[in-house]
């Protein structure tokens, strides 16, 4: 594989990268798409370069190597197919909020924020505060029957 | 049998043709999705006999001799996987049946469920590396139609950030695949074992992590499973089940394949450990934090991964056999809780910890199917939970990785917490309006159940699966150490694909074959 | 022993899933759990007190050296005593505690007969981890007990404590456990003790994490505040669990090992510090009580720590008194606790200021109350008396600052005890109550109670006074238990009198001074009250869970922004770092490669970038995915360069597909992107991506170095044509040699465009109960035909749009021999597709198809997955290819391989997809606020 070639890789999957840290869904399935080629680009130089693989068209020691070339016509498909449903998710997230913004994640948030109240707390209070002995001089508990779940009145 | 190998994929596959052809007709999309379902559990179980009595089985497809074609292979690791994931596969497809939404709300739901099986199945027997990424394309294209399924707000939302993750995944895995051609020539799982072993160091080690990226980003592991937590739990719960039993997993599977049968030793153990404590510790953390049932259980899978990366980075045979025991343990009773959680928002009107309450009045039915894997899954014997994380500790302190035993005994204590946590809020505290008002819902099931029986039993089921797993644990344990064997001498494997002139000469079998 | 768990299993489930429906009944059922446990004892007591164990293993996971090894010795035999003795009276006691009907109680009864059996699991266990698995299940068991009255919030928090507290300890016991057990080889407790690991590190390290479960599990400071918050449990349940049998599991533990290690690192010290510590905390917050439960609670926590502080001291004569401790207490403390209940339950009231004296018909009750405090206190004549003796003599013989200490130590904790024990009686006989609250706690009493409230304790009680005046009695089986611990204990002789000595003394002084403290108790009150505070740790434990959730929310904060982009971030960080420092740690520089492989690179990586770039700049989406297409092309020149023509004939279809599919959606996206981006943050994204960019530049520079024989591809090229019967290497790779990946492949297209559908379709119209279709049926009504239509062009249109069906035909059926085949025929005829959208929109294209397009796409997976799966049918492998050979007229040889069977699958499933896609996002989008967009979903 050339410098140019590997550059070339590299630089793709850069800027796709670069495009994959923003909040439009359209500017992240064009870096998707960028990386993409990056991998092909990669894929096609792993095997020797040569003429076309058709059988009697040249010697075939001179073709180029079939393998990638499968393997990369499989991928360019898949993410072809893919590439549809993320754009129909981009459609359907206009329909829901006329945007394409990949908003941040609700209750995530609200985590970070404050937090979710948590119950166990409170009823530990209550026991605690139950626990609190008093002296002979306090006036004594009201007189009731255990609360106990099956207990008899 | 070599014949039977490609099946579970096929017939899926066959399947989701049909289930497309016949349209609307619900009853025979349901037949065709259970029969099919039904019948892989019966191929897994058979191959899985079959590797474990005769030891590995390979097959190519197209007939061509390996490496020409691409190798279908199950040793028992794979074949264990096949089972469960088959049984997994059945059970949600019965309670997505039962319950109104999901299953209902769309004709596309059998079909693309039936191509993610076949997806799942396939990336647990392919031996060929880019097979096995278009198998887990297959499986996660699927998943993503699953999630979306009914495109709410909150399912774009999440499913975008899945989706695009996932897709960038997908892309890295393609560059680390064109790497690996590019130095070795070739995408055979067996031949490559040999060729890898050939490279430089650091070459092997920059691909060896590459792979572990890529598919980390799948199993979840800290820092690459933000994703997980924010998509999972707003799919239908049937989905959201079959998604913390299987992916993931399939995400481990691959890890474990391809670092112990490519990348043998290559990870440095310090890397390893630190990933697994970090993605424990965090992943119970996040979910101790949550209100809401699925949420609390989809931070828990993340929580889990770290255990069987754990017994991963321990590499013996002891620990890679706890890693697999654990992942059997997690599948069945992660989907287990995820599928009670079902029942819970069924029965409760919600998911959410403020809103629910008192069920144990309301709905003990269910009460009970929650306890059992809840228990499990925070390792209270005698539950599968229980063995599976003493094996793990066993393993560890066998060969005194102290820090990860610790990290290890403080998560299960956390998890305790978080379990009880859900425990003491859904089943005991008072019960709020929105509770009171779901119960007090005229439902002829609610009565006994909680919920209708179609989604009652799969869940029963399901735990009655996971107390066998902890009574039949001994035996499990010992199969699945024979699976560990398997995965740490590889010559029976590269044996079984390139037929017996292994250590593989990378040169194609002159003839023959067809 | 096996048996008997089983059935303790078996009657508590049947108790619980009975349910109500038993009612009281459910008591008998589950009390045959005990009865058993108790008869069985009997029938192999003698054995055992001959020394002569009883053993039985049920093989569980030998793998992990984890079998239920089970083993009944004297010191089990004392504790199946009290955990099935007292069990039986406990369930004869709740028969008339607990309502006959009320709801719960099968409930309640199941899960102490759970718990009766999981704690005779754990004192007969003789395998440290099987001890463990009976150790948690005695936690669940009295987590599910203290919180049956669930709607309590005081019962959630103290069950909650408990089993938190408790299990955290357990935690800790089985990480000691494992050490240890790696240490000694094996986790057999009997083999263990025999023949103890040598200390080191290792062993001290355990034993601390081991002593860690027993001081939480029996309520140890600083581990002691669940037990108090645990009494909010019927009193039954208490008397059982927290006062007689689980709470004494830490100091059982604790007497096994003591023998073996008490001599080993930080034990004694540590253990008997606790011990004696929790003995007086535990002592000076009894004597504050004016719940007479809560009092008993803090009195058990303060004889728990005496009972760990001897026993861990771990002599022979000190293993001997514990044992005497051990019985003695459980008479009196569970006695103790009936006469509690039966007030309680008479009364309506446990608070000694309003007791009344007892009437007639009390008489029992109040005889158990005084004993059992004369008990407690060690008041002689009473068994209580005899241990308290034993315990200090055994301390006193041994020499040493530590001996000194500990018997000050534990003669003080005595006072407090008696001082306590006295404050018992006194309340519980109305000694200490006001006359208005006694007489209108009188008049609103149930009167005396019940035989079955009184006898269980009675009987406890007449137990102590008759082992306290013949001690000799117990001395078969406290021998026998203490030999069981320790070889070299001595035969045990037990006596009333052992003349005047040291503990004789201290024991007149602890009553004495409880005596006193009674008397005085106005004066020392305001005292304790200022030691009160932090003696209590239920503060400790609140701190705890808050910290807890505090920090797990702070954390999760941090670890879960919920934010895309900065997922992707850290994703991407990591992708480039992993790799990249693997490969820089390892790497030898392999040298640069030649810059330029061949010329004609140059202009096609130049455009490829410079499209790429202007694709990631520009601020238009319209303009930015037009450069992305732009970027496509080049890569299909590319491709030709490579040689590569399926490729580039592939590439270039796609690209004109995807970027009409995106021109369909942006269409209705707004036009620009608008950019409030700071420039900090663009610099972050712009290292990340640089980050990345370097990791592929040297990982493709370290790969490209290796040139490895490609002996598979060759093999392909050679058996493509005799073997492949194509030409066309590529197209046969594709449908023959991998065309398994084929398959999958156009599964993934076929769910793809299953999803596009469904979202691009959800909620276009109300639910109906079925759900909606994939595809709307035809029910559409054909619009008015766009003005913008112009016939000729109409014409014109369809004839290209034939021609290029026919090209599509042609790729389909050549591709095997010449470029092209299924993906690149079928993607053409997606852009002829196209190309009648754009002349007459959606409903053109609906004209094209008779057939729905899912039909389409379905039978196109049926015909590919058929042909893979008929050869297996006939034997072969799968997807194995096959030829026949037709002679239709006028055409010549025809030769039909099984090969174009798939490649007309994979055909029909493209051409369909392009279908589908036209069909969500061809026609007008949809009314805003749609049911669907409101309402929350199904699931």
């Amino acid at each position: 594989m050339s410098v140019l070639m590997a550059a070339t890789a590299a630089i793709l999957f850069a800027l796709g990268t670069y495009l994959l840290l923003q909040r439009k869904l359209s500017r992240i399935i064009i870096g998707i798409g960028l990386l993409g080629h990056g991998a092909n680009v990669l894929f096609v130089n792993a095997g020797r370069r040569g003429r076309a693989p058709l059988i009697g068209s040249a010697d075939p020691d001179t073709f180029a190597d079939p393998m990638p070339q499968a393997l990369v016509l499989t991928a360019i498909v898949i993410s072809f197919g893919v590439t549809a449903l993320l754009l129909a998710l981009a459609y359907r997230s206009w329909v829901l909020t006329e945007d394409d913004e990949v908003a941040d994640d609700v209750e995530d948030r609200s985590v970070a924020k404050e937090g979710f109240a948590d119950s166990e707390l409170e009823d530990e209070a209550a026991l605690v505060a139950d626990l609190e002995s008093s002296t002979e001089d306090d006036e004594p508990a009201p007189i009731q029957r255990e609360v106990g779940e099956g207990v008899a009145p | 049998m070599r014949l039977l190998l490609p099946l579970p994929v096929l017939l899926p596959l066959g399947a989701a043709a049909l289930s497309i052809l016949v349209g609307r007709s619900r009853r025979w999309q349901r037949i065709i999705s259970i029969t099919t379902l039904t019948t892989v559990v019966g191929l897994a179980v058979a191959i899985l006999v079959e590797t474990d009595r005769d030891g590995i089985v390979a097959t190519q497809a197209g007939g061509w001799p390996a490496p020409l074609g691409i190798s279908l292979v199950a040793d028992r690791f794979s074949a264990i996987m096949l089972v469960i994931a088959a049984l997994m596969m059945l059970a949600v497809v019965v309670f997505a049946i039962g319950q109104p939404g999901a299953e209902r709300n769309h004709v596309g739901f059998q079909s693309v469920y039936l191509v993610l099986a076949a997806g799942v199945n396939a990336s647990f027997l392919t031996g060929d590396m880019f097979n096995l990424f278009v198998a887990i394309e297959m499986m996660l294209t699927a998943s993503y139609v699953l999630i979306t399924l009914g495109g709410r707000l909150d399912q774009v939302r999440s499913g975008m950030t899945y989706v695009v993750i996932s897709l960038v995944a997908s892309v890295l895995f393609l560059a680390a695949l064109a790497f690996t051609y590019t130095a070795t020539g070739t995408m055979n799982m067996a031949v490559l074992s040999s060729a890898i072993a050939d490279l430089p160091e650091g070459l092997q080690g920059g691909l060896a992590g590459l792979f572990l990226v890529v598919f980390g980003i799948k199993a979840g592991l800290f820092p690459l499973y933000f994703w997980l937590p924010d998509s999972y739990p707003t799919a239908p719960s049937p989905v959201t089940a079959i998604f913390a039993g299987l992916l993931t997993k399939v995400g481990v599977y691959a890890i474990i394949r391809t670092q112990t049968l490519l990348f043998p030793g290559v990870l440095p153990t310090w890397l390893v450990m630190a990933v697994a404590g970090a993605t424990m510790v965090v992943g119970v953390f996040g979910a101790i934090a949550q209100d809401d049932v699925k949420r609390i259980l989809s931070f828990h899978i993340v929580s889990q991964i770290g255990y069987m990366i754990m017994g991963f980075g321990v590499a013996t045979v002891t620990g890679l056999a706890g890693a697999i025991f654990y992942m059997v343990h997690h599948i069945v009773v992660k989907t287990a809780l995820f599928l009670s959680g079902g029942l819970i928002e069924h029965a409760g009107g919600s998911s959410r910890l403020s809103k629910l309450g008192d069920m144990v009045r309301s709905a003990p039915a269910i009460a009970v199917v929650f306890l059992i894997p809840a228990l499990s899954l925070a390792g209270m014997p005698p539950f599968s939970g229980f063995v599976a994380k003493l094996a793990l500790l066993d393993a560890a302190a066998g060969v005194g990785q102290w820090a990860i035993f610790g990290a290890a005994v403080l998560t299960s204590l956390l998890t305790l917490f978080s379990m009880s946590k859900i425990g003491v809020g859904v089943f005991w505290s008072p019960a709020t309006e929105a509770a009171e008002h779901a119960v007090a819902a005229p439902d002829a099931a609610r009565s006994r159940l909680g919920a209708p029986a179609m989604m009652y039993v799969p869940t029963a089921l399901l735990a009655t699966a996971a107390l066998a797993i902890g009574v039949f644990a001994g035996p499990l344990l010992d199969l699945s150490e024979r699976a560990a064997t398997d995965l740490v001498h590889v010559e029976p494997y590269v044996a079984a694909v390139l037929g017996d002139d292994a250590p593989a000469t990378t040169s194609a079998p002159e003839g023959g074959g067809r | 022993m096996t048996i008997l768990l089983a059935l303790h299993a078996v009657l508590g489930l049947a108790a619980i899933a009975a349910g109500d429906r038993l009612g009281r009944r459910a008591l008998w059922l589950g009390a045959l759990g005990p009865i058993a446990a108790v008869g069985w004892l009997l029938g192999v007591l003698p054995g055992v007190l001959d020394d002569r164990p009883v053993d039985e293993v049920v093989r569980w996971v030998p793998a992990l050296d984890l079998d239920l090894q089970l083993r009944l010795d004297g010191f089990a035999a004392l504790m199946v005593v009290l955990v099935s003795g007292i069990g039986v009276l406990v369930f004869v006691y709740a028969g008339r505690y607990l309502s006959p009907t009320g709801p719960g109680v099968a409930r309640l009864v199941g899960l102490l007969t759970l718990f009766s059996g999981s704690m005779f699991g754990l004192v007969v266990a003789d395998n440290l981890i099987a001890l463990y698995g009976f150790w948690e299940l005695t936690s669940i068991t009295s987590f599910l007990l203290i919180g049956n009255g669930h709607r309590d919030a005081r019962a959630r928090a103290a069950a909650l404590q408990a089993l938190l507290v408790t299990g955290a300890g357990g935690l800790a016991m089985l990480g000691g456990f494992i050490v240890l057990g790696q240490a000694a080889g094996t986790y057999r407790l009997s083999a263990l003790l025999a023949d103890p690991p040598e200390a080191g590190a290792a062993v001290t390290t355990a034993l601390v994490l081991i002593l860690l479960g027993a001081f939480t599990k029996s309520a140890q400071y600083p581990f002691n505040a669940w037990l108090p918050g645990a009494m909010v449990a019927p009193t039954p349940v208490s008397a059982y669990l927290h006062s007689a049998t689980m709470v004494k599991a830490g100091v059982y533990l604790i007497a096994r090992l003591a023998p073996a290690f008490a001599e080993v690192g930080l034990w004694r010290p540590l253990v008997v510090t606790v011990g004696v510590v929790t003995m007086l905390g535990g002592g000076l917050r009894a004597l504050r009580q004016t719940d007479l439960k809560l009092l008993l609670a803090m009195g058990t926590v303060s004889q728990l720590g005496l009972m760990v502080a001897v026993f861990g001291w771990g002599t022979p004569t000190a293993i001997t008194a514990g044992c005497v401790l051990l019985l003695g207490h459980a008479f009196f403390k569970a006695g103790a606790f009936m006469v509690v209940g039966a007030l309680d339950h008479q009364h309506g009231t446990r608070d000694l200021r309003a007791l009344p004296r007892p009437t007639r018909g009390w008489g029992p009750v109040a005889a158990t109350a005084v004993v059992s405090a004369a008990s407690m206190a060690g008041v002689p004549l009473v068994m209580g008396f005899i241990g308290k003796e034993a315990a200090l003599a055994a301390i006193a013989e041994s020499a040493g600052g530590g001996a000194v200490v500990a018997l000050i130590g534990i003669t003080l904790g005595s006072a407090l005890t008696a001082g306590y024990s006295a404050r018992f009686a006194f309340g519980a006989l109305g000694r200490l109550a006001r006359p208005d609250a006694a007489a209108e706690c009188a008049a609103s009493s149930l009167g005396p109670p019940a035989l079955a409230l009184a006898l269980p304790g009675a009987l406890l009680a007449a137990a102590s006074v008759v082992l306290g005046v013949l001690p000799a009695l117990e001395d078969r089986l406290i021998g026998a238990a203490a030999t069981a611990l320790d070889r070299a204990v001595e035969p045990v002789h037990l006596a009333l009198w052992h003349g005047f000595e040291l503990p004789l003394l201290l024991s007149a002084i602890a009553l004495l001074g409880g005596a006193a403290l009674h008397r005085g108790r106005r004066t020392v009150d305001p005292v304790l009250a200022l030691g009160h505070t932090p003696a209590s740790s239920a503060g400790l434990y609140g701190l705890a869970l808050r910290g807890l959730n505090a920090t797990a929310d702070r954390v999760t904060g941090i670890a879960q922004p919920g934010s895309l982009p900065i997922y992707l971030g850290v994703i991407a960080t990591t992708a480039a770092v992993i790799p990249g420092g693997m490969l820089l740690t390892g790497a030898s520089w392999p040298g640069w490669p030649d810059l330029v492989e061949t010329p004609v690179h140059v202009p096609v990586a130049a455009l490829v970038l410079g499209a790429a770039l202007a694709a990631s700049v520009v601020r238009r989406r319209f303009t930015a995915a037009l450069y992305l297409g732009l970027v496509g092309y080049a890569m299909a020149g590319l491709f030709v360069v490579q040689g590569a023509p399926d490729l580039a004939l592939t590439q270039v279809a796609i690209e004109t597909l995807t970027t009409v599919l995106f021109v369909l959606v942006l269409r209705r996206l707004p036009d620009r992107f608008e950019h409030r981006t700071p420039p900090w943050r663009r610099a972050i994204r712009l290292s990340v991506a640089g980050a990345v960019g370097a990791t592929v530049f040297f990982l493709a520079l370290a790969t490209g170095a290796e040139d490895p024989p490609t002996p598979t591809s060759d093999a392909m090229v050679e058996r493509a044509y005799p073997d492949g019967e194509g030409r066309n290497v590529v197209n046969v790779v594709l449908v023959d040699f991998r065309g398994f990946d084929t398959l999958g492949e156009i599964t993934v297209l076929t769910a793809g465009a299953i999803g596009t559908v469904a979202l691009a379709r959800a909620g276009r119209r109300p639910h109906r109960g079925d759900g909606e279709p994939l595809v709307p049926e035809a029910e559409h009504p054909v619009p008015a035909v766009p003005l913008s239509r112009i016939a000729t062009l109409d014409i014109s249109v369809k004839v290209v749009f034939t021609a290029v069906m026919v090209g599509s035909l042609y790729l389909l059926f050549a591709g095997h021999n010449q470029p092209g085949g299924g993906f690149a025929g079928g993607i053409v005829a997606g852009a002829a597709i196209a190309l009648r959208y754009v002349s007459g929109g959606i409903d053109e294209v609906r004209r094209l198809s008779r057939s729905q397009p899912w039909t389409v796409l379905g039978s196109g997976v049926l015909i590919a997955a058929t042909t893979a799966l008929v050869p297996l049918l006939l034997g072969g492998a799968v997807l194995e290819s096959g030829s026949v050979t037709l002679h239709p007229p006028l055409l010549g040889d025809v030769k039909l391989t099984s090969a174009l069977a798939f490649d007309v699958g994979v055909y029909l499933v493209v051409v369909g997809l392009a279908l589908m896609v036209f069909e969500s996002f061809g026609d007008d989008p949809p009314p805003r606020s749609d049911p669907i967009t409101t309402a929350k979903g199904e699931s």
